[in-house]
C-alpha cells in the first residue's frame, strides 16, 4: 500500500531507492573526492534494504520496549493505588482501631471494677467486644504480612499479640478475685493488667499504628510519584521523533508520502501516551486529593484520639494507683497542651481543614466539647492532691452529666464521627484514583504491540520492494 | 526450700542480730568500713552472684517504718559476713523510699505496699521485691480491761469509728462483737499517720472491704482525707502511733507487727481483727502464714498482690508483703552486683528466724522466693 509520489524529474520516480541505476552513477562528474564518495555511495547504495531492516527491528523493540516501560509503571502505579485502597488504608485503620480497642478496654475494665463488686453488663459486654476488635484488628494485621505478601511484619504486632492473652488472663484473674469477694486482690490484679496494657501493648499497638500510617503514606506516595511515569512519557516522545525522522527517510528516499504502518503507529503511539498522562493526571488528582481532604485530617484526628484515650487512661491509673505517690497532672498538662483547641493543636487543626465537611464539624464539635471534659479533669487532679478518693472516683467513673465518663464519651464520639467522615472521603477519591488506571495497563501492551505490527508492516512493504 | 535450710544453717554460727543497736542507732545506722575483701566469685546458679563485688561499696536504703528495724539488723549481720559492703538505712516512710529510689538517690527504697501502676507507668525501670511477710495490728488503750482480753473488732465498726459516728468503747456495735467483756465508756480516740504511709494504705484497704459506706466516702490510699473527728490525732511513723496511743487512753491505733513488742510493752491492747469468713484472729506466726499460703499460687511474675482479706478461713485479714523497691539500672556493675547479692542474701539468709522473729515478720514462702529472684536477676 506504499503510495508511490510523483516527483518529476527523480530517477527514482519510477525504481526503488537505493537501486540506481549504473548509468546514473557514472554520469556523476570525477573529481578529487570521486573515489569516496563513490565508496559512499556504495555504501548507501547496499545499506538501504539493511537499513530498513534496522529500523523495522528498531522500531519493533523500541515500541514493545515502550509498551513494557509503559506497562510496568502501569502496573506499578494501578498497584499502589490499589494497595491504598485495599491494604495499606484499612490496615492503617486497623491499626488504629486496635491501639483504641485496647485503650478502651482498659478504661472500660478498670472503670467497672472502680464501680464496685457487681461489674454492670454493659461494662463486661463493652470490653469483650473492645478485646474482640482487638483480636480482629491484630489477626487481619498479621495476615496482611504472611508469609509471600511481601510486607513486613511490624516488631509491635507480636508484641501484641504475646502481651494481649496476658492482659486478658491477669483480667480474668481479677474478675474471679472479685466474683469470690476478694475485693482487694483484684483490684491488684487489675493493677497489673494495666501495667501490662500501659507498658506493654499500647506502646506496641501505637507502634503498629505508626508503622502502617508510614505505609499508607510510602503506598500514596508510590501512587502518585512522577518519575518513571515522565519516563515512559519522554520514551514515547523520542519514539515519537524517531518515527517521524523515519517516515521522513522513506519520503526523501522514496517519494512515499504516507506510510500508513508508520502513521498508524505514530497515531496508536500518541494515542497510548496520551491515555497514560490523562490517567495519571487523574489518578494523581483524585489520590492527592484523596490525601489531602481525607487521610491528613483522619491522621490528625487519629492523633487526636489517641490523646483523648491517653488523658482517659492517666485519670484512670491516677485514680487506682493509690499506694505510691505517682501523679499524671504533669502528662495531663502536656497532652492538653497537644490536642487543644489552640492555634497549632490537633483539635484546631482537624476542624480549620479545607475544605469544611462533616469531618471538620464533628472536629470542630469536638474542640467544643473537650473543655468541660478538661474543666472536669482539672477538678479530678485537685481532688486527687487532696487524698479525697472517693469524691474524685465518683467524678471519674460516674455516669451523670458533669463526669469525667460522660465528658470523654462525648469528645470520643465527636472525634470518632470526624474520622469515619473523612475516611469516607478518603476512600471515595483513592477509589476514584485507583480505578482511573482501569484497563490501562492492557491498552498500553495492546498498543505497543499494535505499534511494533504496524511499523513491521509499513517497513515490510518497503523492504519487499527491494525484492 | 532446701537451700534455705541450708542457708539457714550456714548462718546459724553468723553473728547474732544487734536489732537494738540498729534501732537506736537510727537512720544510716550501719558503720562503713574500707577494708577491702576478695571474695570467690560465685552465683545462684540464676545470675545472682552469692557474694558482692570485692570494691568497698556503700548500699543505702530508706523507706517504711515497718521495714526499718529489720533493714537495720540485716545491715550490721550482712556487714559483718560482707565487709565491703556496708548499708546504711532510713526510717523515712514508704512513700519517700519510693521517690527514692525513684530518683536514684537510694539503692532500695522500703516500702510496706506494692508499687502502684501509675509508679511502674510512670518509671518502668522499677522492681517491687517482696522482701518478707508482715502483717498489721490494731492497738488501743483501755486501763481498765484486764489483762489478755483482746478487744474484737471488724472493719465496719473500725470504719465507724475513724468515722466519728461510734464515739464512745461501750457502743452498742462494739459490744456487739465483745459479749461479755465490760467496756469502758471512754471516748474513742481514733490515731491515724500524718506522713504517706503503706501501714494506711493497708488499714484503709481492710476498712474499704469491709464498710461500704468506707469505700464510698473515703476509699484507701497512703494518705486519705480522714474524716474530721473530735479529738483524732495524726501521727508521725509506727514508734509515733505507739507512742501517741499509749499517751492516750481510749486511743485506737493501727501499727506494723514490727511494733507489736513495743506496743505490749507499753500495755497497749491488741484487737482480734475479723477475716472475710467472720473468724477473729490475732497476728500470730500461724495466722499471718496462714493468709500468706492462700495468695502464694496466684502471685504474679512483678509479685503486685493484695493480701488483705484473704480466703484462708483460719487467716489473719491485714498481712502484706514488705517490698524493696529498686531501679533494675544500677551505676554500675559493681553496685548491680552488691545489690542483687544483698537482696538475694535477704530473702534466703536474712529471712531466717533469728533475724525476722524480732521483728515479728513472718518468711517468704518458697515459691515466691524464686519469684523474688528471677526480678532481682533483673537489675544489670
Amino acid at each position: 500500500m506504499t503510495v508511490r509520489s510523483a516527483s518529476p524529474g527523480s530517477p527514482a520516480a519510477s525504481q526503488p531507492a537505493g537501486q540506481h541505476p549504473a548509468g546514473a552513477a557514472h554520469a556523476a562528474s570525477p573529481g578529487p573526492a570521486a573515489p569516496r564518495r563513490r565508496a559512499g555511495r556504495r555504501l548507501r547504495s547496499a545499506a538501504t534494504p539493511t537499513r530498513l531492516r534496522v529500523l523495522m527491528i528498531g522500531l519493533l523493540l523500541a515500541a514493545l520496549a515502550w509498551g513494557a516501560a509503559g506497562a510496568w509503571t502501569v502496573a506499578q502505579h494501578a498497584s499502589a493505588a490499589r494497595d491504598v485502597v485495599t491494604t495499606s488504608e484499612p490496615l492503617s485503620l486497623s491499626a488504629q482501631q486496635m491501639y483504641r480497642s485496647l485503650s478502651d478496654a482498659d478504661v472500660t475494665a478498670t472503670t467497672a471494677f472502680l464501680a464496685g463488686p457487681d461489674v454492670p453488663l454493659a461494662a463486661r459486654q463493652r470490653y469483650q467486644a473492645d478485646i474482640a476488635q482487638a483480636a480482629t484488628d491484630l489477626s487481619a494485621l498479621k495476615d496482611a504480612a504472611a508469609p509471600g505478601s511481601g510486607r513486613t511484619l511490624p516488631a509491635g504486632l507480636t508484641t501484641v499479640s504475646t502481651a494481649l492473652p496476658v492482659y486478658t488472663g491477669y483480667v480474668a484473674q481479677a474478675q474471679t478475685e472479685y466474683a469470690l469477694g476478694y475485693l482487694l486482690t483484684g483490684g491488684s490484679f487489675m493493677q497489673v493488667a494495666s501495667e501490662v496494657m500501659h507498658l506493654t501493648l499500647l506502646p506496641a499497638a501505637r507502634a503498629v499504628y505508626g508503622q502502617e500510617n508510614a505505609g499508607l503514606t510510602a503506598a500514596s506516595a508510590r501512587a502518585t510519584g512522577l518519575p518513571w511515569i515522565a519516563v515512559v512519557l519522554v520514551l514515547a516522545i523520542g519514539i515519537g521523533v524517531v518515527l517521524y525522522r523515519v517516515q521522513r527517510w522513506l519520503w526523501r528516499h522514496s517519494h512515499r508520502v504516507v506510510n500508513y504502518g508508520l502513521v498508524t503507529a505514530t497515531a496508536v503511539l500518541a494515542a497510548g501516551a496520551l491515555w497514560l498522562a490523562v490517567a495519571f493526571v487523574v489518578a494523581r488528582a483524585d489520590l492527592q486529593r484523596g490525601v489531602g481532604h481525607g487521610s491528613a485530617p483522619a491522621e490528625t484526628l487519629a492523633q487526636a484520639a489517641i490523646d483523648t484515650q491517653q488523658i482517659r487512661g492517666d485519670e484512670i491509673l491516677n485514680l487506682i494507683s493509690r499506694s505510691g505517690d505517682a501523679t499524671f497532672v504533669a502528662d495531663f498538662g502536656s497532652v492538653r497542651a497537644q490536642l487543644g483547641p489552640g492555634p497549632g493543636t490537633l483539635l484546631t487543626n482537624a476542624a480549620g481543614s479545607s475544605p469544611a465537611g462533616a469531618g471538620t464539624l464533628w472536629a470542630a464539635a469536638a474542640a467544643r466539647d473537650v473543655q468541660p471534659w478538661y474543666a472536669v479533669n482539672d477538678q479530678v487532679y485537685r481532688l486527687d492532691a487532696q487524698a479525697r478518693y472517693a469524691q474524685e472516683t465518683r467524678l471519674v467513673i460516674g455516669s451523670g452529666p458533669g463526669s469525667s465518663a460522660t465528658g470523654f464519651g462525648r469528645v470520643e464520639a465527636d472525634l470518632s464521627r470526624a474520622i469515619a467522615a473523612d475516611q469516607v472521603i478518603f476512600h471515595a477519591d483513592a477509589t476514584a484514583g485507583s480505578d482511573a488506571f482501569s484497563g490501562l495497563e492492557a491498552g498500553i501492551i495492546v498498543a505497543a504491540l499494535l505499534m511494533a505490527l504496524c511499523c513491521a508492516w509499513g517497513l515490510s512493504v518497503r523492504l519487499a520492494e527491494y525484492r | 526450700m532446701a537451700q534455705r535450710y541450708r542457708v539457714l544453717l550456714a548462718v546459724a554460727a553468723a553473728v547474732p542480730v544487734m536489732l537494738a543497736a540498729a534501732c537506736s542507732s537510727g537512720p544510716g545506722s550501719a558503720q562503713a568500713t574500707n577494708e577491702v575483701t576478695a571474695p570467690p566469685a560465685s552465683s545462684s546458679g540464676g545470675g545472682i552472684p552469692l557474694t558482692p563485688a570485692a570494691a568497698p561499696q556503700t548500699l543505702s536504703e530508706t523507706g517504711s517504718t515497718l521495714l526499718f528495724p529489720l533493714m537495720g539488723a540485716w545491715a550490721a549481720a550482712y556487714h559483718q559476713q560482707h565487709p565491703s559492703v556496708t548499708i546504711t538505712t532510713a526510717a523515712t516512710g514508704s512513700g519517700t523510699g519510693i521517690k527514692a529510689a525513684s530518683a536514684g538517690t537510694a539503692s532500695i527504697g522500703a516500702s510496706d505496699a506494692y508499687l502502684s501502676s501509675g509508679d511502674l507507668v510512670k518509671n518502668p525501670a522499677l522492681l517491687n521485691i517482696p522482701l518478707a511477710v508482715s502483717a498489721q495490728q490494731v492497738n488501743y488503750n483501755l486501763p481498765e480491761l484486764p489483762p489478755g482480753v483482746h478487744i474484737k473488732l471488724d472493719g465496719a465498726v473500725l470504719a465507724q469509728m475513724y468515722a466519728g459516728t461510734i464515739t464512745t468503747w461501750n457502743d452498742p456495735a462494739i459490744a456487739a462483737l465483745n459479749r461479755g467483756v465490760a467496756l469502758p465508756s471512754l471516748r474513742v480516740v481514733p490515731l491515724h499517720r500524718s506522713d504517706g504511709s503503706g501501714d494506711t494504705f493497708l488499714f484503709t484497704s481492710y476498712l474499704s472491704t469491709h464498710s461500704a459506706g468506707w469505700n464510698r466516702l473515703i476509699g484507701y490510699g497512703t494518705s486519705v482525707a480522714w474524716p474530721a473527728v473530735p479529738g483524732a490525732q495524726a501521727e508521725q511513723g509506727n514508734a509515733g502511733m505507739v507512742s501517741g496511743c499509749q499517751a492516750t487512753p481510749g486511743c485506737v491505733a493501727y501499727v506494723g507487727i514490727s511494733y507489736l513488742s513495743r506496743a505490749l510493752a507499753d500495755r497497749l491492747g491488741e484487737a482480734q481483727l475479723a477475716n472475710t469468713l467472720g473468724q477473729y484472729e490475732l497476728p500470730t506466726p500461724v495466722t499471718i502464714s496462714a493468709a500468706v499460703a492462700s495468695f502464694v499460687s496466684a502471685t504474679p511474675g512483678n509479685e503486685t498482690i493484695s493480701m488483705v482479706d484473704g480466703p484462708a478461713a483460719a487467716g489473719y485479714p491485714i498481712v502484706n508483703y514488705e517490698y524493696a523497691i529498686v531501679s533494675v539500672r544500677q551505676p554500675g556493675a559493681a553496685a548491680a552486683r552488691d545489690l542483687k547479692a544483698f537482696l538475694h542474701w535477704a530473702i534466703t539468709t536474712g529471712n531466717a528466724a533469728q533475724y525476722l522473729g524480732q521483728v515479728r515478720f513472718q518468711p517468704l514462702p518458697g515459691p515466691v522466693v524464686a519469684l523474688c529472684d528471677a526480678q532481682i536477676a533483673k537489675i544489670g
